[in-house]
């Protein structure tokens, strides 16, 4: 679990994986991906895109915090390459 | 009523006295050196400034009327967010590096400093922003009388009377106006961050946040029971408004996916380009660390924000049965439901927010107003003292007239708009900048043509089909422009551009926008050329992430006539007052080549200049500071003017571009295809004159006498020079370059007023001169190279003084390496006749070799009754050995044997002078004694003057009587052995040595000799024969060995006894002569 983790963290370094999280979100919020919740429906008593936006917004933050921490990372172990 | 109204006044106000309070501490703080705003959570709150009372109260009206697509506004700046570690920490860089005060700003000093575009860039945001301003005004006067309950229903949208309305309004203006000015133009330095305004930004966010999680709480959980409750009843009550507000169908047509997406952009643009947003967030930002930690909270705050405001739109909805009046939801349905502490807090809520965005947005826009559009009109005037009072009043009044204006857009049309269509206006005039500023990052050909092009049509075509619109909708432009289009043509209607019809006014008006704009910046940066400035700053915006130095493209100019440091520093106590100037330049001298009396290196001259502007920037903006320093420098009649690019071609790095790669190769082909000096100079200096154009270059060495001698000189045409008449001007500058070893010159002799003068060498045409020290690291100077040009000024660039330098510095190690060669020759020729005289010597010592051998006797004289025999055997050198028979008669025979001092051929002649004088008394019956006296006396004088002496043992033997008569000259003592073994003697007798005193008398013995008695005469060659270990071989060794061979014949006791030494050397080689006698009687 850690290792899948540090796995993560590292590919998170890449400029490439920012750039596609990038695309990806503004994909999110184009015409296919919200045709699909764009249903006048409750899903666990919650209107169904309301629950895609809020879902989506959390997961979006989650992934940004994720890759702060591995940019914090690499800058450290830079940091302590520097000194070394 | 009054009271509630006074109360509600009283509240605000001692709200604002906390804020203002905050202000100052963090302030105070920050003066003291302690700032409390720089951290990652305060920097993620102030972005929170994106979050106005639109936010606040228009969420929910959005929500309330249109759904959920108002989430957008919110979503797109979450997704930029994953941008920003790139994007965001770049613009920071860039902005930190050039002192860049706003938006307008940024993008006028990317695109070559240009004066049109800061203007345009303001005018767009001055404009732009008004709706802005007014709908933060129009929120909170509006909310302040729904609080305070003046009109009688809550949720009516009611235009308020104005005899009420504008003191509120005013004097709300007025207060933020006031607070804006003394948390954001205390001082003119705009580039300077605010940490009091930030401080009470960030508080603000934080109060709007907690006053919307308030209310949102108290709706969800106190009204209803929790999310799903309001969503289910709502569902129950209201299907068709829950198919509306929860899907992006609209009730006439297909879901609208484009307004959606119009939204998104709009948004994602606004959060980086809205002036207020590009303040907080590069202007202010205290270190780019702060980014990675607001790249996730600012989205955080964002989405907690807006969590409860679809529970609250919804809310109002089942509470008053429709969403009229949606815009106030958050502050009515507290009020109506009795919770009038809530309400306040809601009240406080909008407040905070309107106040925060009023007040950045008035600094920035007011900041933006100074530095392009009343800046231009100054500089064109002359610097006066009262400069800096004038600036900073000039920008308080700019926050106060934009406050203003808003208020008075508010009173004109406020009310005919919800207050998001008027905060989207603001964002559609804002994404005009987005193509300039994502091209002027990325994009080097991306040029001032372009942008400026771009920027201009998308803010036409914006102003035609929003802004006119918004006023058409309030009753100022009649009705028929918007239905039927400008006289009449149909086709340009507005809102249906081109006949482009089924869209929404945002989404038209982008799309026209944008594709003007986007194609115009494109097209005209590819047909058009950047020039030499645009290139330069396009260079340094887009290098920024380039890293070191050496890519960096390197000052090209230099000032025609130098300035001094004071002359720039009275230049900047104009603008921003002598204190700070003074100030600045300290800063900037640290660890620089600037001298105590203000005298600066040529080469930091334009980086000096550079710092001015950069430093007048942070007060006046770059494009008014390029125009204040220029119009300076044209005042004192200097000019910035493009160096001679002698490396014309694309440089690699600094020093290792092509021409100068070139010009060392055929240096170093030059310097070692000889040993000839005046070949390599010559060759050398030919050279320089054919590469970089110069009409005279010489070489320059001081001689013993301490003047100059010219070594070498080329030049373009020699005989149209009158050399000495003026070169010798130079002369002081020679003997400078002597004593500090380095290169002295002059770039333009026309304006430079060099100590001394050189009126002549300026009289023959030279406009700029070097000297160049020739030496090696560590070494005496050994020559100057002295370079003169007639047609380039600002010819020697810091490279190219550095290339002359290197090679010099070859010619010197030339110079060197053939003056070691010389030495060495010299050295070389010194040895060979050494060894030639020596072996001259050695020729003669032999010469005396032979002479000395040619004296001994070749054999023995034939006596009867005795067997005698005598040998030399001589050491490598001349040996001054003499013995000799003397046969005076049939029975007597003289024997001699000497030792003359010294090896030389002197030695040798005095030996043949003694032998002479021997022999010519041959005849003469003398005693030993007589013998030796009258030698003595006739070779004294010879001996003293040769400074030799002689040893000598002369004896006489009669072979009738068998008596030996001798004498001895202090030579070694003979041995006389008996027959009987045991029997042995010295012969001995008194005597000085030879040579030593005049008249000197000689004692004279006799022994009578017997049968098988054996004379030995040797001479200190045998005695003193050493061997390995350094004992003498002695007396004591004669003695003995003479014993053991007294049967042998003459002859083999001589043999055996040299074989008796070598053996006891253990060599060959002797180490002095040896002469042995031997006298055996029969």
């Amino acid at each position: 679990m850690r290792r899948l983790l540090i796995q993560i963290t590292h590919r998170m370094q890449l400029r490439e994986s920012w750039l596609i999280f990038f695309i990806l979100g503004i994909i999110m919020m184009t015409f296919p991906f919200l045709h699909i919740f764009n249903k006048p429906v409750l899903l666990f008593g919650l209107p169904l895109l309301f629950l895609y936006f809020t879902a989506g917004w959390i997961i979006s933050i989650i992934v940004i915090y994720l890759f702060m921490l591995a940019n914090r990372n690499e800058s450290k172990s830079t940091d302590e390459k520097n000194k070394i | 009523m009054n009271s509630v109204v006074s109360s509600v006044a009283a509240i605000s106000i001692i709200y604002i006295v906390l804020i203002f309070f905050i202000a100052w501490y963090a302030h105070h703080r920050k003066e003291t050196g302690r700032s409390i705003i720089s951290n990652p959570i305060i920097y993620s709150l102030s972005l929170g400034v994106y979050c106005t009372s639109w936010t606040f109260f228009g969420s929910v009206g959005k929500a309330a009327t249109t759904g959920i697509d108002f989430l957008m506004i919110y979503l797109g700046p979450s997704l930029t967010a994953f941008s920003w570690l790139f994007l965001l920490r770049r613009i920071v860089k860039i902005s930190k590096e050039h002192n860049i005060t706003s938006i307008a700003d940024f993008l006028s000093q990317r695109y070559g400093k240009s004066p049109w575009l800061g203007a345009l860039v303001t005018t767009i945001a001055f404009l732009g922003i008004m709706p802005y301003i007014a709908l933060q005004l129009k929120a909170v006067s509006t909310s302040f009388f729904l609080l305070s309950g003046v009109p009688q229903d809550p949720t009516a949208f009611v235009k308020i009377g104005s005899t009420t309305t504008i003191p509120i309004a005013l004097m709300l203006a007025l207060t933020l106006a006031l607070f804006s000015i003394i948390f954001g133009a205390r001082r003119l330095v705009s580039s300077e961050r605010h940490e009091g305004l930030i401080a009470a930004v960030a508080f603000e966010s934080m109060v709007k946040l907690v006053a919307l999680l308030v209310v949102g709480l108290f709706v969800t959980y106190g009204l209803f029971d929790g999310f799903t409750d309001i969503f289910d009843r709502f569902l129950a009550t209201n299907p068709e408004k829950f198919s509306q507000l929860f899907t992006f169908n609209t009730s006439k047509s297909d879901p609208n996916y484009i307004s959606t997406f119009t939204l998104l952009f709009l948004s994602m643009g606004a959060i980086m380009l809205l002036p207020r947003q590009f303040h907080v967030m590069v202007i202010e930002n205290s270190d780019e660390r702060h980014i990675a930690t607001a790249m996730w909270l600012f989205p955080v705050y964002l989405f907690l924000i807006n969590l409860f405001v679809m529970p609250i739109a919804i809310g109002g909805i089942l509470t008053t049965g429709s969403s009229s009046g949606a815009d106030y939801f958050v502050l009515s349905l507290p009020q109506s439901a009795g919770y009038r502490s809530i309400a306040l807090l809601a009240f406080l809520g909008g407040f905070s927010a309107a106040a925060g965005m009023v007040m950045v947005e008035s600094i920035a826009i007011s900041t933006m107003l100074l530095n392009h559009i009343f800046m231009p009109i100054i500089v064109s005037c002359t610097p006066r003292s009262w400069f800096p009072t004038l600036l900073i009043n000039l920008k308080r009044f700019g926050i106060v007239l934009v406050v203003l204006l808003g208020y008075f857009y508010y009173q004109m049309i406020g009310d005919s708009y919800t207050l998001v269509n008027m905060g989207l206006i603001s964002f559609s005039a804002a994404a005009q900048f987005m193509p300039a500023m994502l091209g002027g990052l990325y994009w080097k050909r991306g040029n001032k043509a372009g942008a400026i092009s771009g920027i201009l049509l998308g803010f036409m075509v914006w102003l035609y089909t929003l802004l006119l619109p918004s006023f058409s909708k309030s009753g100022w432009i009649p009705d028929t422009l918007l239905s039927n289009g400008p006289f009449g043509i149909t086709l340009l209607k507005p809102t249906e551009l081109f006949g482009l019809t089924g869209m929404d006014l945002w989404s038209h008006s982008l799309f026209w926008s944008m594709l003007f704009n986007i194609s115009s910046y494109i097209i005209c940066s590819i047909l058009l050329n950047q020039n030499e400035q645009e290139r330069d700053q396009a260079h340094k915006f887009i290098g920024v992430f380039g890293g070191d130095e050496s890519h960096r493209r390197t000052e090209r100019k230099r000032l025609s006539k130098p300035v001094t440091t004071e002359q720039f520093v009275i230049l900047m106590s104009k603008f921003i007052g002598e204190t700070e100037a003074r100030q600045s330049l300290a800063q900037y001298a640290r660890g620089r080549e600037i001298s105590g009396d203000g005298s600066v290196s040529e080469f930091e001259l334009p980086d000096l200049k550079r710092f001015t502007e950069k430093t007048l920037a942070g007060s006046v903006g770059g494009a008014a500071a390029r125009t204040i320093v220029n119009h300076f420098l044209s005042d004192i009649g200097s000019s910035m003017e493009p160096v001679y690019d002698i490396f014309s071609s694309v440089r690699t790095n600094l020093d290792q571009n092509r021409e100068s790669l070139f010009v060392r190769l055929r240096a170093s082909e030059i310097i070692t295809r000889t040993l000839d000096l005046h070949i390599i100079m010559d060759d050398l200096l030919r050279l320089l004159v054919k590469e970089f154009r110069f009409d005279i270059a010489l070489i320059i060495a001081k001689n013993e006498a301490g003047s100059f001698s010219v070594s070498s000189i080329q030049g373009e045409d020699l005989q149209a020079t009158n050399m000495p008449h003026w070169y010798l001007e130079n002369v002081p500058f020679l003997h400078l370059v002597y004593r500090d070893k380095k290169a002295h010159f002059i770039n333009d002799l026309r304006h430079e007023h060099a100590v001394p003068t050189l009126d002549r060498t300026v009289a023959e045409g030279f406009i700029s001169c070097a000297h160049i020290p020739i030496y090696r690291e560590g070494e005496p100077v050994i020559a100057v190279l002295s370079l003169f040009s007639k047609s380039i000024a600002g010819l020697f660039t810091k490279e190219f003084i550095e290339l002359l330098s290197s090679l010099a510095g070859q010619l010197a190690q030339a110079i060197t390496i053939v003056h070691e060669i010389e030495a060495k020759q010299l050295e070389r020729s010194q040895k060979e006749a050494a060894l030639l005289q020596t072996a001259r010597i050695t020729r003669d010592m032999e010469i005396a070799q032979q002479i000395q051998k040619s004296f001994l006797p070749d054999s023995a004289p034939i006596i009867a009754g005795i067997d005698i025999a005598g040998r030399c055997i001589s050491a490598a050198h001349v040996g001054g050995d003499y013995y000799d028979f003397l046969l005076r008669s049939d029975r007597v025979v003289d024997i001699v044997i000497a030792d003359v001092s010294g090896h030389s051929v002197g030695a040798a002649l005095v030996m043949s002078e003694v032998r002479t004088l021997l022999r010519s008394e041959a005849n003469s019956g003398r005693t030993p004694s007589t013998v030796l006296e009258t030698l003595n006396d006739q070779l004294h004088d010879d001996l003293t003057r040769a400074e030799l002496f002689i040893t000598m043992f002369y004896a006489k033997y009669n072979s009738d009587t068998g008596i030996l008569n001798y004498s001895n000259a202090g030579h070694n003592h003979p041995l006389l052995q008996r027959r009987d073994a045991s029997l042995s003697m010295e012969l001995d007798t008194e005597g000085l040595i030879l040579g030593v005193k005049k008249s000197v008398l000689f004692e004279e013995r006799s022994v009578k000799l017997t049968n098988g008695d054996i004379l030995l005469f040797y001479t200190d060659g045998l005695t003193e024969a050493c061997n390995s270990e350094g004992t003498m071989f002695d007396i004591s060794g004669v003695y003995d060995h003479l014993k053991t061979c007294t049967h042998l014949p003459a002859t083999e006791i001589i043999d055996s006894f040299y074989a008796k030494v070598h053996e006891f050397t253990g060599s060959q080689n002797l180490q002095d002569d040896i002469s042995l006698v031997v006298v055996k009687i029969l």
